[in-house]
Protein backbone atom coordinates (compact mmCIF):
# COMPACT_ATOMS: atom_id res chain seq x y z
CA UNK A 1 0.00 0.00 0.00
CA UNK A 2 2.96 2.37 0.17
CA UNK A 3 2.83 5.02 -2.47
CA UNK A 4 5.56 7.29 -2.93
CA UNK A 5 9.79 6.88 -2.51
CA UNK A 6 10.48 3.32 -1.10
CA UNK A 7 13.57 1.37 -0.31
CA UNK A 8 14.75 -2.23 -0.04
CA UNK A 9 12.49 -3.97 -3.15
CA UNK A 10 12.44 -1.27 -5.24
CA UNK A 11 15.53 -2.95 -7.84
CA UNK A 12 13.15 -5.48 -8.39
CA UNK A 13 10.33 -3.86 -9.60
CA UNK A 14 11.18 -3.51 -13.78
CA UNK A 15 8.84 -0.18 -14.19
CA UNK A 16 9.76 3.28 -14.49
CA UNK A 17 11.41 4.24 -11.41
CA UNK A 18 14.13 6.28 -11.74
CA UNK A 19 17.66 6.90 -9.29
CA UNK A 20 17.14 10.36 -8.40
CA UNK A 21 21.20 11.95 -8.33
CA UNK A 22 20.65 12.29 -4.45
CA UNK A 23 19.85 8.32 -4.72
CA UNK A 24 16.32 9.04 -3.48
CA UNK A 25 13.71 7.05 -5.47
CA UNK A 26 10.94 8.35 -7.24
CA UNK A 27 7.94 6.37 -8.30
CA UNK A 28 5.72 6.50 -10.77
CA UNK A 29 2.30 8.03 -10.10
CA UNK A 30 -0.57 6.65 -8.01
CA UNK A 31 -1.77 5.29 -11.23
CA UNK A 32 0.78 4.29 -13.37
CA UNK A 33 2.35 2.68 -10.43
CA UNK A 34 -1.27 1.01 -9.63
CA UNK A 35 -1.80 -0.33 -13.52
CA UNK A 36 1.69 -1.57 -13.78
CA UNK A 37 2.64 -3.28 -10.69
CA UNK A 38 -0.98 -4.24 -8.49
CA UNK A 39 1.27 -6.52 -6.23
CA UNK A 40 1.85 -4.91 -3.05
CA UNK A 41 5.00 -3.56 -2.47
CA UNK A 42 5.34 -5.26 0.81
CA UNK A 43 5.64 -8.48 -0.65
CA UNK A 44 9.17 -7.03 -2.85
CA UNK A 45 10.68 -5.53 0.13
CA UNK A 46 9.83 -8.72 2.36
CA UNK A 47 11.58 -10.97 0.17
CA UNK A 48 14.54 -8.70 -0.18
CA UNK A 49 15.02 -8.50 3.46
CA UNK A 50 14.53 -12.39 3.98
CA UNK A 51 17.08 -12.31 0.98
CA UNK A 52 19.86 -9.94 2.75
CA UNK A 53 19.34 -11.76 5.98
CA UNK A 54 17.95 -15.68 6.12
CA UNK A 55 16.14 -17.13 9.06
CA UNK A 56 18.15 -19.82 10.30
CA UNK A 57 15.70 -22.50 9.52
CA UNK A 58 14.95 -20.84 5.98
CA UNK A 59 11.06 -21.13 7.02
CA UNK A 60 8.97 -18.76 8.42
CA UNK A 61 7.68 -19.40 11.81
CA UNK A 62 5.18 -21.43 13.13
CA UNK A 63 2.94 -17.73 14.64
CA UNK A 64 3.10 -16.28 11.92
CA UNK A 65 2.32 -19.58 9.60
CA UNK A 66 -0.96 -19.79 12.20
CA UNK A 67 -1.72 -16.38 11.95
CA UNK A 68 -1.78 -16.57 8.44
CA UNK A 69 -3.86 -19.21 8.33
CA UNK A 70 -6.73 -18.23 10.66
CA UNK A 71 -6.55 -15.04 8.85
CA UNK A 72 -7.56 -17.31 5.82
CA UNK A 73 -10.07 -18.87 7.86
CA UNK A 74 -11.46 -15.46 8.36
CA UNK A 75 -11.27 -14.58 4.85
CA UNK A 76 -13.52 -18.25 4.08
CA UNK A 77 -16.01 -16.84 6.82
CA UNK A 78 -16.44 -13.24 5.46
CA UNK A 79 -17.16 -14.82 1.88
CA UNK A 80 -19.50 -17.13 3.10
CA UNK A 81 -21.28 -14.35 5.38
CA UNK A 82 -21.41 -12.10 2.63
CA UNK A 83 -22.97 -14.20 0.30
CA UNK A 84 -25.74 -15.57 2.34
CA UNK A 85 -26.28 -12.41 3.44
CA UNK A 86 -26.42 -11.18 -0.09
CA UNK A 87 -28.47 -14.36 -1.08
CA UNK A 88 -30.96 -13.64 1.97
CA UNK A 89 -31.31 -10.05 1.14
CA UNK A 90 -32.37 -10.28 -2.56
CA UNK A 91 -35.62 -12.22 -2.32
CA UNK A 92 -36.82 -10.20 0.69
CA UNK A 93 -36.84 -7.12 -2.11
CA UNK A 94 -38.73 -9.10 -4.87
CA UNK A 95 -40.88 -10.72 -2.33
CA UNK A 96 -41.58 -7.49 0.03
CA UNK A 97 -42.50 -6.26 -3.88
CA UNK A 98 -44.61 -9.42 -5.44
CA UNK A 99 -46.06 -9.40 -1.72
CA UNK A 100 -47.49 -5.87 -2.18
CA UNK A 101 -48.56 -6.89 -5.44
CA UNK A 102 -50.54 -9.39 -4.35
CA UNK A 103 -52.14 -7.59 -1.81
CA UNK A 104 -53.43 -4.87 -4.33
CA UNK A 105 -54.50 -7.45 -6.50
CA UNK A 106 -56.10 -9.26 -3.86
CA UNK A 107 -57.64 -6.19 -2.69
CA UNK A 108 -58.73 -5.03 -6.23
CA UNK A 109 -60.92 -7.89 -6.64
CA UNK A 110 -62.01 -8.22 -3.28
CA UNK A 111 -63.14 -4.45 -4.23
CA UNK A 112 -64.71 -5.64 -7.44
CA UNK A 113 -66.50 -8.55 -5.88
CA UNK A 114 -68.20 -6.76 -3.30
CA UNK A 115 -69.12 -3.76 -5.59
CA UNK A 116 -70.65 -6.13 -7.84
CA UNK A 117 -72.34 -7.67 -4.69
CA UNK A 118 -73.53 -3.95 -3.80
CA UNK A 119 -74.93 -4.01 -7.32
CA UNK A 120 -76.71 -6.95 -7.28
CA UNK A 121 -78.19 -6.03 -3.79
CA UNK A 122 -79.46 -2.91 -5.03
CA UNK A 123 -80.86 -4.12 -8.00
CA UNK A 124 -82.70 -6.46 -5.33
CA UNK A 125 -83.31 -3.95 -3.04
CA UNK A 126 -84.97 -1.93 -6.40
CA UNK A 127 -86.80 -4.66 -7.44
CA UNK A 128 -88.48 -5.09 -3.61
CA UNK A 129 -89.53 -1.64 -3.48
CA UNK A 130 -90.76 -1.30 -6.51
CA UNK A 131 -92.66 -4.48 -5.74
CA UNK A 132 -94.01 -2.56 -2.17
CA UNK A 133 -94.95 0.76 -3.92
CA UNK A 134 -97.24 1.77 -6.30
CA UNK A 135 -96.62 2.18 -9.52
CA UNK A 136 -96.10 5.88 -9.88
CA UNK A 137 -93.77 6.39 -7.16
CA UNK A 138 -91.78 3.37 -8.09
CA UNK A 139 -90.79 5.03 -11.10
CA UNK A 140 -90.84 8.19 -10.03
CA UNK A 141 -87.73 6.93 -7.50
CA UNK A 142 -85.80 5.27 -10.26
CA UNK A 143 -85.63 8.47 -12.68
CA UNK A 144 -84.45 10.21 -9.61
CA UNK A 145 -82.00 7.22 -9.33
CA UNK A 146 -81.03 7.59 -12.95
CA UNK A 147 -80.69 11.65 -12.48
CA UNK A 148 -78.54 10.92 -9.30
CA UNK A 149 -76.33 8.38 -10.74
CA UNK A 150 -77.49 5.88 -8.32
CA UNK A 151 -79.20 3.84 -10.88
CA UNK A 152 -78.07 2.11 -14.25
CA UNK A 153 -79.12 4.22 -17.61
CA UNK A 154 -78.96 4.25 -20.82
CA UNK A 155 -79.37 6.19 -24.53
CA UNK A 156 -77.57 7.86 -26.76
CA UNK A 157 -74.35 9.96 -26.73
CA UNK A 158 -71.00 10.58 -26.98
CA UNK A 159 -67.19 9.10 -26.03
CA UNK A 160 -65.06 11.40 -25.67
CA UNK A 161 -61.59 9.44 -25.90
CA UNK A 162 -58.31 10.95 -23.86
CA UNK A 163 -54.75 9.33 -24.25
CA UNK A 164 -51.47 9.81 -22.94
CA UNK A 165 -49.22 10.81 -25.85
CA UNK A 166 -47.11 7.92 -27.61
CA UNK A 167 -43.65 6.94 -25.72
CA UNK A 168 -41.35 8.06 -27.77
CA UNK A 169 -37.31 7.44 -27.92
CA UNK A 170 -35.30 8.61 -24.45
CA UNK A 171 -32.77 11.12 -25.83
CA UNK A 172 -29.98 10.27 -23.23
CA UNK A 173 -29.60 12.31 -19.75
CA UNK A 174 -32.72 14.55 -20.74
CA UNK A 175 -34.94 11.65 -21.76
CA UNK A 176 -35.13 10.19 -17.85
CA UNK A 177 -37.05 13.14 -16.42
CA UNK A 178 -41.04 12.88 -16.99
CA UNK A 179 -41.27 9.92 -19.59
CA UNK A 180 -44.15 11.05 -22.50
CA UNK A 181 -46.80 14.09 -21.44
CA UNK A 182 -49.90 12.15 -20.25
CA UNK A 183 -53.76 12.48 -19.72
CA UNK A 184 -53.99 14.91 -16.34
CA UNK A 185 -56.77 14.86 -13.89
CA UNK A 186 -57.38 18.54 -14.94
CA UNK A 187 -58.10 17.19 -18.28
CA UNK A 188 -60.46 15.05 -17.56
CA UNK A 189 -62.14 17.23 -14.65
CA UNK A 190 -62.71 19.99 -17.81
CA UNK A 191 -64.01 17.36 -20.11
CA UNK A 192 -66.52 16.58 -17.81
CA UNK A 193 -67.42 19.47 -16.69
CA UNK A 194 -67.70 20.88 -20.05
CA UNK A 195 -69.55 17.60 -20.78
CA UNK A 196 -72.01 18.55 -17.90
CA UNK A 197 -72.68 22.28 -19.28
CA UNK A 198 -73.29 20.81 -22.60
CA UNK A 199 -75.88 19.12 -21.60
CA UNK A 200 -75.06 15.59 -20.43
CA UNK A 201 -77.44 13.92 -18.16
CA UNK A 202 -75.41 11.49 -17.13
CA UNK A 203 -71.19 10.86 -17.06
CA UNK A 204 -68.72 7.71 -16.54
CA UNK A 205 -65.24 7.92 -16.67
CA UNK A 206 -63.64 4.27 -17.53
CA UNK A 207 -67.20 3.16 -16.62
CA UNK A 208 -66.87 4.56 -13.35
CA UNK A 209 -70.16 6.88 -13.02
CA UNK A 210 -70.15 10.17 -11.73
CA UNK A 211 -72.35 11.60 -9.00
CA UNK A 212 -72.90 14.87 -7.33
CA UNK A 213 -70.19 14.44 -4.96
CA UNK A 214 -67.62 12.42 -7.41
CA UNK A 215 -64.07 13.52 -7.26
CA UNK A 216 -61.43 13.53 -10.22
CA UNK A 217 -58.03 13.85 -8.45
CA UNK A 218 -54.62 12.66 -8.71
CA UNK A 219 -52.64 10.84 -6.68
CA UNK A 220 -48.89 10.55 -7.85
CA UNK A 221 -48.89 9.51 -11.47
CA UNK A 222 -52.68 7.91 -11.22
CA UNK A 223 -56.06 9.41 -11.68
CA UNK A 224 -58.94 8.78 -8.99
CA UNK A 225 -61.97 8.95 -9.77
CA UNK A 226 -64.10 8.17 -6.82
CA UNK A 227 -60.74 7.02 -5.11
CA UNK A 228 -60.47 4.57 -7.40
CA UNK A 229 -57.92 4.26 -9.99
CA UNK A 230 -58.52 4.49 -13.54
CA UNK A 231 -55.50 4.62 -15.73
CA UNK A 232 -55.22 5.53 -19.54
CA UNK A 233 -57.00 5.40 -22.40
CA UNK A 234 -59.42 7.20 -20.86
CA UNK A 235 -63.08 6.86 -22.00
CA UNK A 236 -65.65 9.90 -20.85
CA UNK A 237 -69.00 8.43 -21.91
CA UNK A 238 -72.01 10.49 -21.69
CA UNK A 239 -75.69 10.60 -22.53
CA UNK A 240 -77.10 13.84 -23.58
CA UNK A 241 -79.07 15.55 -26.02
CA UNK A 242 -78.16 14.75 -30.14
CA UNK A 243 -76.39 17.99 -30.21
CA UNK A 244 -74.22 17.23 -27.10
CA UNK A 245 -71.42 16.47 -29.91
CA UNK A 246 -71.52 19.55 -30.99
CA UNK A 247 -72.00 22.15 -28.19
CA UNK A 248 -69.33 19.94 -26.37
CA UNK A 249 -67.07 20.40 -29.73
CA UNK A 250 -67.46 24.01 -29.20
CA UNK A 251 -66.29 23.93 -25.12
CA UNK A 252 -63.50 25.28 -23.84
CA UNK A 253 -61.68 21.47 -22.87
CA UNK A 254 -62.30 20.63 -26.48
CA UNK A 255 -60.20 23.39 -27.53
CA UNK A 256 -57.56 22.98 -25.05
CA UNK A 257 -57.81 19.37 -25.82
CA UNK A 258 -56.80 20.30 -29.59
CA UNK A 259 -54.23 22.55 -28.35
CA UNK A 260 -52.83 20.14 -26.30
CA UNK A 261 -53.24 17.07 -29.27
CA UNK A 262 -51.43 19.62 -31.64
CA UNK A 263 -48.27 20.75 -28.90
CA UNK A 264 -48.16 17.73 -26.52
CA UNK A 265 -48.81 14.60 -28.83
CA UNK A 266 -51.92 13.24 -26.39
CA UNK A 267 -54.28 11.73 -28.27
CA UNK A 268 -58.25 12.98 -28.08
CA UNK A 269 -61.57 11.65 -29.86
CA UNK A 270 -64.66 12.52 -29.56
CA UNK A 271 -67.61 10.52 -31.43
CA UNK A 272 -71.26 9.80 -30.63
CA UNK A 273 -72.38 6.51 -29.49
CA UNK A 274 -76.33 5.41 -29.62
CA UNK A 275 -77.80 2.62 -26.82
CA UNK A 276 -74.59 3.38 -24.34
CA UNK A 277 -75.48 2.28 -21.04
CA UNK A 278 -73.78 3.73 -18.22
CA UNK A 279 -73.76 1.80 -14.79
CA UNK A 280 -74.84 3.10 -11.47
CA UNK A 281 -72.19 4.63 -9.09
CA UNK A 282 -71.78 3.52 -5.72
CA UNK A 283 -74.02 4.96 -2.78
CA UNK A 284 -72.55 8.05 -1.44
CA UNK A 285 -72.05 7.53 2.24
CA UNK A 286 -73.54 11.04 3.31
CA UNK A 287 -71.75 11.02 7.14
CA UNK A 288 -72.46 15.30 7.49
CA UNK A 289 -75.57 15.89 5.71
CA UNK A 290 -78.86 14.89 6.22
CA UNK A 291 -81.85 14.51 4.07
CA UNK A 292 -84.04 17.28 5.00
CA UNK A 293 -86.90 17.03 2.69
CA UNK A 294 -90.82 17.03 4.12
CA UNK A 295 -92.35 14.24 4.73
CA UNK A 296 -94.57 14.49 1.76
CA UNK A 297 -92.88 13.09 -0.86
CA UNK A 298 -95.30 15.04 -3.45
CA UNK A 299 -94.25 18.46 -2.22
CA UNK A 300 -90.83 18.46 -2.52
CA UNK A 301 -90.12 16.04 -5.21
CA UNK A 302 -89.00 18.77 -7.95
CA UNK A 303 -86.82 20.51 -5.27
CA UNK A 304 -85.00 17.72 -4.59
CA UNK A 305 -84.67 16.74 -7.84
CA UNK A 306 -83.52 20.23 -9.32
CA UNK A 307 -81.19 20.82 -6.54
CA UNK A 308 -79.45 17.45 -7.12
CA UNK A 309 -78.85 17.76 -10.21
CA UNK A 310 -76.56 20.60 -10.85
CA UNK A 311 -76.57 20.65 -14.60
CA UNK A 312 -79.04 22.73 -16.54
CA UNK A 313 -81.50 20.69 -18.39
CA UNK A 314 -82.99 19.28 -15.33
CA UNK A 315 -86.17 18.61 -16.94
CA UNK A 316 -86.74 14.82 -15.39
CA UNK A 317 -90.35 14.66 -16.42
CA UNK A 318 -90.07 15.40 -19.94
CA UNK A 319 -89.14 11.96 -22.08
CA UNK A 320 -85.35 12.38 -22.14
CA UNK A 321 -83.04 9.51 -23.12
CA UNK A 322 -82.15 8.85 -19.56
CA UNK A 323 -85.17 6.22 -19.17
CA UNK A 324 -85.71 4.71 -16.47
CA UNK A 325 -82.64 2.88 -14.33
CA UNK A 326 -81.82 -1.21 -13.81
CA UNK B 1 -3.06 -26.56 -0.19
CA UNK B 2 -2.70 -26.06 3.28
CA UNK B 3 -4.73 -22.36 2.66
CA UNK B 4 -7.06 -23.88 0.83
CA UNK B 5 -8.41 -26.58 3.04
CA UNK B 6 -8.28 -23.20 5.85
CA UNK B 7 -10.52 -21.37 3.16
CA UNK B 8 -13.13 -24.06 2.61
CA UNK B 9 -12.82 -24.15 6.84
CA UNK B 10 -13.87 -20.70 6.62
CA UNK B 11 -16.61 -20.86 4.37
CA UNK B 12 -18.29 -24.24 6.14
CA UNK B 13 -17.94 -22.30 9.34
CA UNK B 14 -20.04 -19.47 7.96
CA UNK B 15 -22.60 -21.22 6.32
CA UNK B 16 -22.63 -23.85 9.47
CA UNK B 17 -22.90 -20.83 12.01
CA UNK B 18 -24.68 -18.21 9.67
CA UNK B 19 -24.51 -15.26 11.89
CA UNK B 20 -26.50 -12.73 11.77
CA UNK B 21 -25.01 -9.41 10.10
CA UNK B 22 -25.91 -6.50 12.06
CA UNK B 23 -27.65 -3.98 10.29
CA UNK B 24 -25.09 -1.47 10.99
CA UNK B 25 -22.26 -3.21 9.55
CA UNK B 26 -24.13 -4.24 6.47
CA UNK B 27 -23.17 -1.71 3.83
CA UNK B 28 -19.30 -2.52 4.70
CA UNK B 29 -19.67 -5.97 4.21
CA UNK B 30 -19.44 -5.55 0.14
CA UNK B 31 -16.78 -3.57 0.38
CA UNK B 32 -14.91 -5.54 3.09
CA UNK B 33 -14.78 -8.49 0.89
CA UNK B 34 -13.58 -6.85 -2.63
CA UNK B 35 -10.73 -6.07 0.20
CA UNK B 36 -10.60 -9.07 0.95
CA UNK B 37 -10.20 -10.73 -2.49
CA UNK B 38 -7.92 -8.00 -3.47
CA UNK B 39 -5.83 -9.26 -0.02
CA UNK B 40 -6.06 -12.97 -1.30
CA UNK B 41 -4.96 -12.35 -5.25
CA UNK B 42 -2.20 -10.58 -3.73
CA UNK B 43 -1.02 -13.17 -1.72
CA UNK B 44 -1.85 -15.96 -4.67
CA UNK B 45 0.39 -13.86 -6.97
CA UNK B 46 3.26 -13.67 -4.29
CA UNK B 47 2.99 -17.12 -3.15
CA UNK B 48 3.55 -17.91 -7.30
CA UNK B 49 6.51 -15.09 -7.25
CA UNK B 50 7.83 -16.96 -5.02
CA UNK B 51 7.66 -13.97 -2.57
CA UNK B 52 4.86 -14.51 0.02
CA UNK B 53 5.33 -13.32 3.15
CA UNK B 54 2.76 -14.58 6.02
CA UNK B 55 3.31 -11.05 7.72
CA UNK B 56 2.93 -9.02 4.86
CA UNK B 57 -0.72 -10.96 3.96
CA UNK B 58 -2.28 -11.24 7.28
CA UNK B 59 -1.48 -7.29 7.74
CA UNK B 60 -2.32 -6.36 3.93
CA UNK B 61 -5.84 -8.08 4.33
CA UNK B 62 -6.46 -6.63 7.89
CA UNK B 63 -5.42 -3.30 6.95
CA UNK B 64 -7.15 -3.28 3.60
CA UNK B 65 -10.42 -4.24 4.88
CA UNK B 66 -10.14 -1.65 7.81
CA UNK B 67 -9.17 0.96 5.36
CA UNK B 68 -12.09 0.08 2.99
CA UNK B 69 -14.35 0.24 6.15
CA UNK B 70 -13.48 3.68 6.90
CA UNK B 71 -13.33 4.72 3.78
CA UNK B 72 -17.00 3.96 3.03
CA UNK B 73 -17.57 5.27 6.81
CA UNK B 74 -16.28 8.17 5.85
CA UNK B 75 -17.78 8.42 2.70
CA UNK B 76 -21.54 8.32 4.66
CA UNK B 77 -20.22 10.57 7.01
CA UNK B 78 -19.11 13.42 4.32
CA UNK B 79 -22.67 12.69 2.32
CA UNK B 80 -20.90 11.44 -0.70
CA UNK B 81 -22.79 8.50 -0.22
CA UNK B 82 -21.42 5.55 -2.35
CA UNK B 83 -19.11 7.43 -4.55
CA UNK B 84 -16.11 7.06 -1.89
CA UNK B 85 -16.63 3.78 -2.33
CA UNK B 86 -16.73 3.39 -5.87
CA UNK B 87 -13.57 5.05 -5.90
CA UNK B 88 -12.68 2.03 -3.37
CA UNK B 89 -14.10 -0.45 -5.45
CA UNK B 90 -12.45 0.90 -8.70
CA UNK B 91 -8.79 0.71 -7.27
CA UNK B 92 -9.32 -2.58 -5.60
CA UNK B 93 -10.74 -4.07 -8.56
CA UNK B 94 -7.51 -3.03 -10.88
CA UNK B 95 -5.03 -4.49 -8.27
CA UNK B 96 -7.25 -7.43 -8.52
CA UNK B 97 -7.07 -7.40 -12.19
CA UNK B 98 -3.39 -7.08 -12.40
CA UNK B 99 -2.79 -9.89 -9.98
CA UNK B 100 -5.23 -12.06 -11.83
CA UNK B 101 -3.55 -11.56 -14.92
CA UNK B 102 0.04 -11.79 -13.83
CA UNK B 103 -1.16 -15.44 -11.64
CA UNK B 104 -2.89 -16.00 -15.09
CA UNK B 105 0.67 -15.74 -16.75
CA UNK B 106 2.32 -17.89 -13.99
CA UNK B 107 0.18 -20.55 -14.61
CA UNK B 108 -0.43 -20.52 -18.32
CA UNK B 109 2.03 -18.61 -19.41
CA UNK B 110 0.71 -16.42 -21.59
Amino acid sequence: MTVGPTRGGAEQRPDGEERGPAGRVYTADFLTELFGNPLDPGYADAAARRRSSPSPSGRPGWSSRTVSLVVVVALGFLFAVAYRQTVAEEPGRSQARAGLVAQIKEREAETDGLAARADRLREEVGRQRDAALSGSQASRLRRLEAGTGLGRVRGDGVVVRLADAPVADKDGLTGSGGGPPRVLYTDLQKVANDLWAAGAEAVAINGQRLTATSTIRSAGEAILVDFRPVTGPYEVSAIGPGALRDRFEDSRAAYLMRDLVESVGLSFQVREVEDVTLPAAPEPRLRYAEPSVSPSPSVSGSGVEGSSRPEPSGSGSSPSPSRGGR
Amino acid sequence: MIAVLALLAGVVLGVYLDPTVPAALQPYLPIAVVAALDAVFGGVRAKLDRIFDDKQFVVSFISNVLVAGLIVYLGDQLGVGGQLSTGVVVVLGVRIFGNVAAIRRHLFRA
